[in-house]
């Protein structure tokens, strides 16, 4: 039997849907097809007429209508004061629906930063938070003990927005009905294992302590404009995005964006540092060797790279 | 038929929207579009480093996201006294100007289009045709649309590195230093792109459709051949007639436009005539156009859930504080409501192209103002002139040795704006920077114009407006209301769903 998927929208905008327009193989159009899924409703990909959706989701809390798979896209909101009214549905907060349908779900999947941490509105007055997590803290919307009927907690797929690949390859291991081992802060490790630094076409730069200190001067974003890339994880520069590139790539510092605290509270496009060398240093990394290891390799660097003569 | 008042919830990507009709006899009276959520961005600009505003404001909308990214770097180059060098203008002019293009084909055909095949119209005799066009997910033209805009936004990650969401405009230009070989990937990925539109969606090359000036010459372009006629804009316009769209959802008619990118120098002027690409912000009536003064643009606060001991407020004055208003109180959406010169405006795609003065949208709104049809025949052929100019830019990049970014000194104090033609028509950010951080933090989003709710005067915002008297044949199904938001290009999908509340 098809396995259903239901997908809703809370704080948000809209960006992982779009980012999941970008799949490739299978395509948006393809998706549900291809790993038999059910698409009960999407706001704007169901074909199933709005005015059906009341009868749906009683249907759904009443137990009629079985739910496999409940995918977040976006923040909860909680503001003002806890109330929820900042998000409303003419029923009621739209944070109630959300936790409703959660307790009926086989799995439940935050697609996103803002649906797996609180993302952009968890400093501000909305008071939002993800489905598990707030920030670095569990808890959320759930609270730290939930485990849904299919035995996970909330499968948190973090990334602004979360990388099509992610949502793709997730749904498709639950369509098979094969296992999703999760890491840290419950994320899939398939995905979130490595750094986003990993892949990056300017690692050579890196190596070699070359550094960009002002825009478009080609060289690892490390030091000083703000490049989280060693620091968080994420697959962007191993499948790309829209198959093509990926910020580091082109010169855009890596923000983070898969980390609980994104968006941060310190500056982006600049790297916190101590006499020169990052606060945050590469995940794992004693500050003693990196600082050894930063000032030989700067003496070893080849010359075509000080001149940049390496194309990127 | 007696008075009947509906909430019609409806979602959208850029915070939800519910649509409240007072319905008497079977014509809408009285219309009220309430935005139902608060996300509270602008708060969070305060206190934060100024270029946090790059990272932070494209993820106001998932769609526009390039666009916000070029507002905020806009106005950061007006606070930093930042000159864009003529290739860093044009990587973002490219940039800016694919995200849209990506939006008109999308919004089209996967928004706008299934509102066409409502079982309402199984009797009529395109039905049949337009079902297997753009039928969700499955319709011929709905698939080809996700496989070619799919492979259109890969300009911006070469060029920028991803889509949507990427940070790579800075004060003083761009970041990106694309190799010659990446630039004539893009023109590859834009001429595969343009073939597609012209053969699918125009039905013949870009420069033909320069000849239609008028509703007669685009009758005679109809009939000229059958490629032109079974295209979908052919087709659009000959089902869009059938059912009447034509006659449905006129506004105020008071259109808002920011014109066309900051061109680079050197570069020559895009050769359409009402290329909206070339033309100054303005603001065109029946009485003609004129230029845009900002200092003329205000948010009122009298109907939306906020408080504020003055209601109208420049946005550089403007303030976000959210109140929890009784429902007595006239208060009823999370949306402020834009005004120029005190009056609502409708921006978009047909606001570019009368600004422009394109003839044939000139003559149509002149003669009988907005209206379902011409606004959506607006957003489908916007991207002869996007096209146009885009490849152009690509080619200028090349022969042009002018650098991507310049540096400058950072602000410490200032006020600042950046006005940008978004997908969905005028977008405007407004800065203050003040110690080196953002003081304040204020945005008008296309769709804030377009869905606001009423002023102090109770003067109706441009889709409120565009409601008030339309005819609804099904009160709980009513699929006029849906098309007439809808044409308005509201954020990603509004859903009409009736619930019947006293």
């Amino acid at each position: 039997m098809a396995k259903t998927l239901y997908w809703i929208q809370g704080g948000g905008c809209g960006g992982d849907t779009w980012s999941l327009f970008n799949a490739d193989t299978p395509d948006l159009t393809e998706l549900f097809d291809f790993l038999g899924l059910e698409l009960l409703w999407h706001q704007s990909l169901s074909a199933r007429s709005p005015d059906d959706l009341d009868t749906l989701n009683a249907d759904i809390l009443q137990g009629r209508q079985p739910l496999d798979i409940l995918c977040l896209e976006g923040s909860v909101i909680h503001g003002p004061k806890g109330s929820g009214k900042f998000d409303m549905l003419p029923g009621g907060p739209k944070k109630d629906l959300i936790r409703a349908l959660a307790d009926r779900a086989r799995y439940v999947l935050a697609v996103g930063t803002c649906a797996s941490f609180g993302g952009i509105g968890a400093d501000s007055d909305t008071m939002a938070s993800g489905l598990q997590f707030t920030k670095w803290a569990m808890g959320g919307l759930l609270g730290q003990g939930f485990i849904s009927t299919g035995g996970y907690p909330v499968i948190n797929m973090p990334g602004c927005p979360c990388h099509c690949e992610v949502v793709v390859g997730t749904l498709s291991a639950i369509a098979a009905d094969m296992p999703v081992e999760l890491g840290h802060y419950n994320t899939p490790v398939n995905w979130y294992s490595m750094m986003v630094h990993q892949g990056c076409t300017r690692n050579e730069y890196h190596e070699y302590r070359i550094e960009e200190k002002k825009f478009g001067e080609r060289g690892c974003l490390f030091f000083y404009m703000g490049c989280h890339g060693p620091l968080v994880p994420g697959p962007c520069n191993k499948v790309l995005w829209n198959r093509r590139s990926s910020k580091t790539r082109v010169g855009v510092p890596c923000f983070g964006c898969t980390r609980p605290d994104f968006p941060q509270q310190y500056p982006f496009f600049e790297t916190r540092n101590i006499e020169g060398i990052p606060i945050e240093l590469p995940d794992g990394v004693s500050r003693a060797h990196y600082m050894a290891y930063k000032g030989m390799a700067a003496a070893a660097a080849p010359k075509r790279l000080i001149q940049r003569k390496t194309g990127i | 038929m007696g008075k009947i008042r509906k909430i019609i919830p409806m979602n959208r990507v850029e915070g939800d929207l519910e649509i409240q009709l007072d319905i008497q006899d079977g014509v809408v009276r009285e219309a009220a579009s309430i935005g139902t959520m608060y996300r509270g961005i602008e708060n969070l600009m305060r206190g934060r480093s100024p270029m946090d505003s790059l990272v932070i404001t494209p993820r106001i909308c998932g769609i526009c996201t390039t666009a916000h990214l070029s507002a905020a770097a806009k106005a950061l180059d007006m606070a930093c006294n930042a000159k864009v060098p003529d290739n860093g203008q044009r990587l973002r002019n490219i940039t800016l100007m694919v995200e849209q293009l990506q939006n008109d084909i999308r919004h089209t055909f996967l928004l706008f289009m299934p509102d066409l095949i409502d079982s309402r119209y199984t009797n009529r005799p395109l039905y049949a045709e337009a079902f297997n066009r753009y039928q969700v997910l499955r319709g011929d033209t709905a698939l080809q649309t996700v496989k070619e805009t799919k492979k259109l936004l890969e300009i911006i990650a070469i060029l920028g590195g991803q889509w949507p969401h990427s940070s790579f405009m800075v004060p003083g230009g761009v970041v990106s230093v694309p190799m010659a070989s990446d630039i004539i990937h893009c023109r590859n990925i834009l001429r595969n792109f343009r073939k597609w539109y012209e053969e699918r969606i125009l039905g013949g090359p870009l420069n033909d459709w320069r000849q239609i000036r008028s509703w007669n010459d685009l009758q005679a372009w109809l009939l000229q051949s059958p490629a032109h006629r079974d295209s979908d804009l052919g087709f659009f316009v000959r089902y869009g007639l059938d059912l009447g769209l034509d006659t449905l959802g006129g506004g105020h008619d008071t259109f808002i436009s920011y014109g066309g990118p900051d061109l680079p120098g050197g570069s020559q002027a895009i050769p359409v005539e009402g290329n909206h690409l070339n033309s100054a912000a303005a603001v065109f009536t029946r009485g003609g156009v004129v230029p845009l003064d900002p200092d003329k643009i205000s948010e009122d606060i009298t109907c939306s859930y906020f408080q504020d001991e003055q209601p109208v407020r420049h946005p550089f004055q403007g303030q976000t504080i959210p109140c929890d208003a009784d429902p007595d109180s006239g208060k009823y959406s999370w949306a402020k409501a834009p005004r120029y010169d005190g009056q609502p405006a409708e921006t978009g795609a047909l606001a570019d192209m009368l600004v422009a003065g394109q003839p044939l949208f000139v003559e149509q709104v002149n003669a009988a103002g907005a209206n379902v049809l011409i606004r959506e025949l607006a957003r489908l052929v916007r991207p002869i002139n996007l096209l146009l100019a885009i490849d152009r830019w690509l080619a200028e990049m090349t022969e042009c040795k002018s650098p991507f970014f310049e540096e400058y000194t950072k602000a410490v104090t200032a006020r600042s704006y950046g006005l940008v033609p978004a997908p969905r028509g005028a977008l405007g950010h407004w800065v203050t920077i003040e110690n080196g951080v953002i003081a304040n933090y204020q945005v008008i989003t296309p769709t804030a114009w377009n869905a606001s709710p009423k002023d102090g005067r109770g003067i109706r915002g441009p889709w409120e407006e565009a409601m008030v008297g339309t005819e609804i044949r099904n009160p709980d199904h009513p699929i006029e209301i849906e098309q007439i938001v809808r044409s308005f290009d509201p954020c990603l999908v509004c859903t009409v769903h009736a619930v019947k509340r006293i």
